[in-house]
């Protein structure tokens, strides 16, 4: 036990060596934790975006990524954001992003976008709002991230409204205000541990959970909720946040060339994550998943009821001023087209 | 005033565990017969064990309960002993206390972001942490014999705060002075939180972390959603529950009338009766301590050699950590599941079923070999005492059905299933066999219970933080890379990961060792395709091994307390019970499917390779 912590005390030696040999170029260090899974499309692109950052900065900018959690939970990464043990993340809207400001809540509300130009042209009316409110947070948005669509997976086929509300639905056990919402509007949540969903469903603590495809897959889950609805639940948003105190740090110059390659980070990740979804749902189909398909009627009832359930979210969930801009700005949007 | 304050401490603790058996126990009612959920019951369950651990840490810092390294048991009483008590209160003192000022800034932190939990204020939920870590820091302080050699101790709380006014005194500069004076005092007999959570700071703050880092990932780790670490605290209250009163005896009777027959029946029976409880416990030494008294007078005076029955005993005291609902396979599905490998707790269970009977045979062999050799003579086959004492014993058999029941039933969800254990434990205890005499008596069994896991749970989030540090400098990659160089057989490297688990099973307790050397080994096992159920499984046969193996086995100086016997003289008794054992672990290293069959055959999980 000495003995590696000797070795480790060498490792670390080196490792502050190393950093204040390098002191002669003015340079920072960031980390750069998330819960985006190891070896996943983020982690590449991630990992080929701070690459970047430390050509085009020449090494002044540098930063390890951390994936697969293994520096902690969206919520505990933005504990140690704040103090700025960690300089960045990537976080999703329902985890992180929501923690650190819930006018992120606006782009997380259940059946609120019908398709990805809807959602595109929401969050893009909505960022100048969320950049001031994370900025006034400590926080500094590089850019977005997305990975495609939550949808229902079920024990059995649900085709209109009647049958999702009755379905014993999992929902996160330490989203109380989701879990209520779910409830006073008739619906079947049973909270659960985030982990516990592909489980459950098999011992029939619930038969029905909101997942992206690529993550069903991931874990099997068709191979007790062999149904999907092809209905979109809403997106799996993220975002790429620095603290403010570490961006700060950095000159102007190199704040442009961290913006551009994390701009490429988003066009990259836009593109092949939903490809990777729909590659998901092909492969599931092929092990025995029935992808559901709504009727009509029932879908405009889907979205005409369900959007007025939302607009209890209003200052509950949302703050009023997010929720009103990101409804006016999708109407505006429905109209236009 | 002293005497009223450990009162009101017990006190909080009791309601601390009681809100946390209790707020589930609700829900489930509520759930089943209303079809009521209650919103945030899971939030704040997780942050009752946070408090119910931390609140359990500085009760055991109060009564010298903290767990420590084997080693401080061999210092040689007077001078050398009271230095030891000074330099590990000192260095005690000093870690809780960075630990402290963490606290208070992970709450300042809290409270300036406005973060809530179910209603509450998360600011009000952490103060646990810094009002433990205070307290811990001057019980540990106080341990020293004389005021001199206090006031000297004391003096790491000052240390500490000066140095977390002052980071740049290890930032920046060599860390190893640090790691050795910290490793130092683990082995002269600082507890073990003290060394794990010290060299998790040291190398935090040394790569420019604050220290609210580690109290962060602590909090984390003690909160966490995904954890179901309230399951620990509340199936160790169910097996403290049971092992007071009458329970053991009415068990070892039922086991006699099922064995007595075969040769070697009450060795079977004793070791059968040490598995059942040891894995409610955990194998904390509970099992020796507590059934030793019943089980040695019960085997003496069947015949069986005492140099023979004390080793069995020892070697008994962790058979049951491969059974299903053990702690210690909880928490590798839980710390591994955090590092990035889900695991399911079930197929833990599962697969450590055949593994955990075949070391529970091979004690049991043993004892059979014992009693045709001394020719010792077998108990008859009563069918009318075998039903008498089933019957006995009939509200202890049903505890698992009770458990199983509910979640077969779909009544309760996996996470739920400890505290309906805990309750069916409190309910048979006091009030069917009013074993528990008083509500004063389940109080007293819920601070033993409390203590206990507060020990564990307090080694667990400091451990995290030694986890994060290791992630930092890439010690998985290194290690990796360190080992692919040297190791390109499979074998090689299982018969290396038994050697390396059995030195650590010597040092190191079973949570601790699972806490910080499983997730190290996770890459390395998945480099080698050695699937993390199996792993876990090696993992705890090899801890369970260590707890026999001289000279530093938890269970060989336990075992010397309980029966007032030399050392020496119990690791002669427990040796071949360690080589049989050592036979059963290779066993399952080599043989998976010893540990996947059911698994595989039930299609319950394949297996990642």
């Amino acid at each position: 036990m000495i003995a590696l912590m000797k070795r480790l005390g060498v490792i670390s030696a080196v490792v502050l060596a190393l950093g204040v040999a390098a002191g002669a170029v003015p340079q920072v260090m960031w980390q750069l934790p998330t819960a985006a899974p190891k070896d996943s499309i983020w982690e590449k692109a991630l990992t080929d975006m701070t690459a970047a950052w430390a050509r085009d900065t020449g090494g002044r900018v540098r930063a390890t990524v951390f994936a697969g959690g293994k520096l902690g939970t969206e919520a505990s990464i933005v504990r140690a954001m704040r103090v700025n043990n960690y300089q960045a993340s990537l976080f999703m809207v329902t985890g992180g992003l929501a923690q650190i400001d819930d006018g992120f809540n606006a782009l997380a509300i259940p059946f609120f976008f019908k398709d990805d130009a809807e959602m595109v042209a929401v969050r893009d009316a909505l960022t100048p709002d969320l950049e001031k409110r994370l900025n006034a947070k400590g926080f500094h948005l590089l850019s977005w991230t997305t990975g495609g669509w939550v949808r229902l997976f079920s024990v059995n086929p649900l085709r209109t409204l009647a049958d999702i509300k009755k379905a014993k639905l999992w929902t996160s056990d330490t989203d109380v205000k989701m879990t209520t919402w779910y409830k006073t509007n008739g619906f079947n949540p049973v909270p659960l541990d985030a982990n516990a969903a592909a489980s459950q469903l098999k011992i029939g603590m619930i038969d029905a959970t909101p997942s992206p495809a690529y993550l069903a897959l991931l874990l099997g889950m068709q191979n007790n909720a062999k149904y999907m609805l092809d209905v979109n639940l809403g997106p799996f948003l993220g975002a790429l946040v620095v603290t403010t105190k570490a961006w700060n740090a950095v000159s102007p110059e190199d704040q442009a060339k961290l913006t551009a390659a994390a701009k490429v980070f988003e066009t990259k990740t836009s593109v092949e994550m939903p490809a990777n979804d729909a590659k998901a749902v092909t492969e599931m189909k092929a092990r025995g998943l029935t992808v559901v398909q709504m009727a009509q009627k029932d879908l405009d009832e889907l979205y005409a009821t369900v959007g007025k359930l939302t607009a209890s979210m209003r200052n509950d969930m949302v703050p009023a001023e997010m929720f009103d801009k990101a409804v006016a700005a999708r109407d505006a949007y429905r109209k236009k087209k | 005033m002293k005497a009223l304050a450990v009162r009101a401490e017990n006190l909080l603790a009791a309601l601390a565990i009681s809100g946390l058996m209790l707020l589930p126990l609700a829900e489930i009612f509520l759930r089943n017969v209303f079809h009521i959920i209650i919103p945030g019951a899971a939030p704040i369950a997780q942050n009752l064990t946070l408090w119910v651990g931390l609140l359990g840490a500085a009760i055991a810092a109060r009564e010298g309960k903290l767990l420590t390294l084997a080693t401080g048991e061999f210092l040689p009483k007077g001078i050398v002993e009271n230095v030891a008590l000074i330099v590990t209160g000192f260095v005690g003192a000093a870690v809780s206390t960075l630990f402290m000022v963490g606290g208070i800034d992970f709450t300042r932190t809290a409270y300036d972001a406005g973060e809530m939990i179910a209603g509450i204020p998360m600011w009000v939920a952490v103060l646990a942490i810094p009002f433990a870590f205070g307290l811990i820091a001057i019980r540990l302080a106080w341990r020293a014999h004389s005021w001199i050699g206090r006031g000297l101790a004391a003096l790491g709380i000052a240390g500490g705060w000066w140095l977390s006014q002052h980071l740049d005194v290890i930032a920046g500069h060599a860390l190893w002075p640090w790691f050795t004076a910290l490793g130092v005092s683990a082995l002269l007999g600082a507890p073990i939180f003290a060394l794990l959570g010290g060299v998790a700071l040291v190398g935090l703050l040394g790569f420019g972390m604050l220290p609210d880092l580690a109290v962060g990932a602590a909090y984390e780790q003690l909160t966490s959603s995904s954890a179901g670490l309230a399951t620990i605290p509340l199936f160790t209250l169910a097996g403290f529950l049971m092992a007071e009163g009458k329970s053991p005896e009415r068990l070892l009777r039922m086991l006699r009338a099922w064995f007595g027959w075969i040769p070697g029946g009450t060795a079977i029976a004793a070791a059968a009766l040490c598995a059942f409880f040891t894995l409610f416990t955990g194998g904390s030494g509970v099992t020796i301590l507590a059934l030793g008294g019943l089980l040695l007078p019960a085997m003496l005076k069947e015949g069986y050699r005492e140099r023979f029955s004390i080793g069995l005993l020892t070697a008994s005291g962790s058979l049951g950590l491969l059974f299903p609902l053990s702690v210690p396979l909880i928490l590798f599905a839980i710390v591994v599941s955090a590092a990035g490998t889900p695991v399911e707790m079930g197929h833990m269970f599962i697969g450590g079923v055949l593994p955990g009977v075949l070391m529970l045979g091979l004690v049991g062999l043993l004892g059979s070999r014992e009693a045709i050799r001394q020719r010792l003579e077998r108990l008859p086959f009563r069918v009318s005492e075998m039903l008498a004492a089933t019957w006995e014993a009939k509200w202890e058999l049903l505890l698992p059905v009770v458990v199983l029941g509910a979640l077969i039933g779909n009544w309760a969800k996996t996470a739920e299933l400890a505290p309906v254990a805990a309750l069916y434990a409190l309910v048979v205890q006091r009030f069917i066999h009013r074993d528990l005499k008083s509500n004063g008596d389940v109080v007293r069994v819920m601070d033993d219970c409390v203590s206990l896991v507060g020990g564990v749970l307090l080694i667990l989030c400091v451990a995290i933080g030694l986890t994060r540090y290791f992630v930092l400098i890439e010690v998985p990659e290194q290690l990796i890379a360190w080992t692919s160089a040297h190791v390109s057989d499979r074998w090689v490297f299982l018969l290396c990961l038994n050697v390396f688990l059995l030195l650590v099973g010597t040092v190191m307790d079973i949570f601790s060792a699972i806490v910080v050397v499983a997730p190290l080994l996770l890459p390395l096992a998945a480099h080698f395709k050695i699937d993390p159920v199996h792993l876990g499984v090696i993992f705890v046969a090899n801890l369970e091994l260590g707890y026999l193996h001289p000279p530093l086995g938890l269970n060989l100086l336990l075992a010397s307390v309980r029966f007032k016997k030399p050392v020496l003289e119990v690791m002669w008794a427990t040796l071949p019970f360690l080589g049989i054992l050592a036979g059963g672990v290779l066993l399952i290293t080599y043989w998976d499917s010893l540990t996947l069959g059911i698994l595989r055959l039930t299609g319950m999980y394949a297996g990642l390779y």
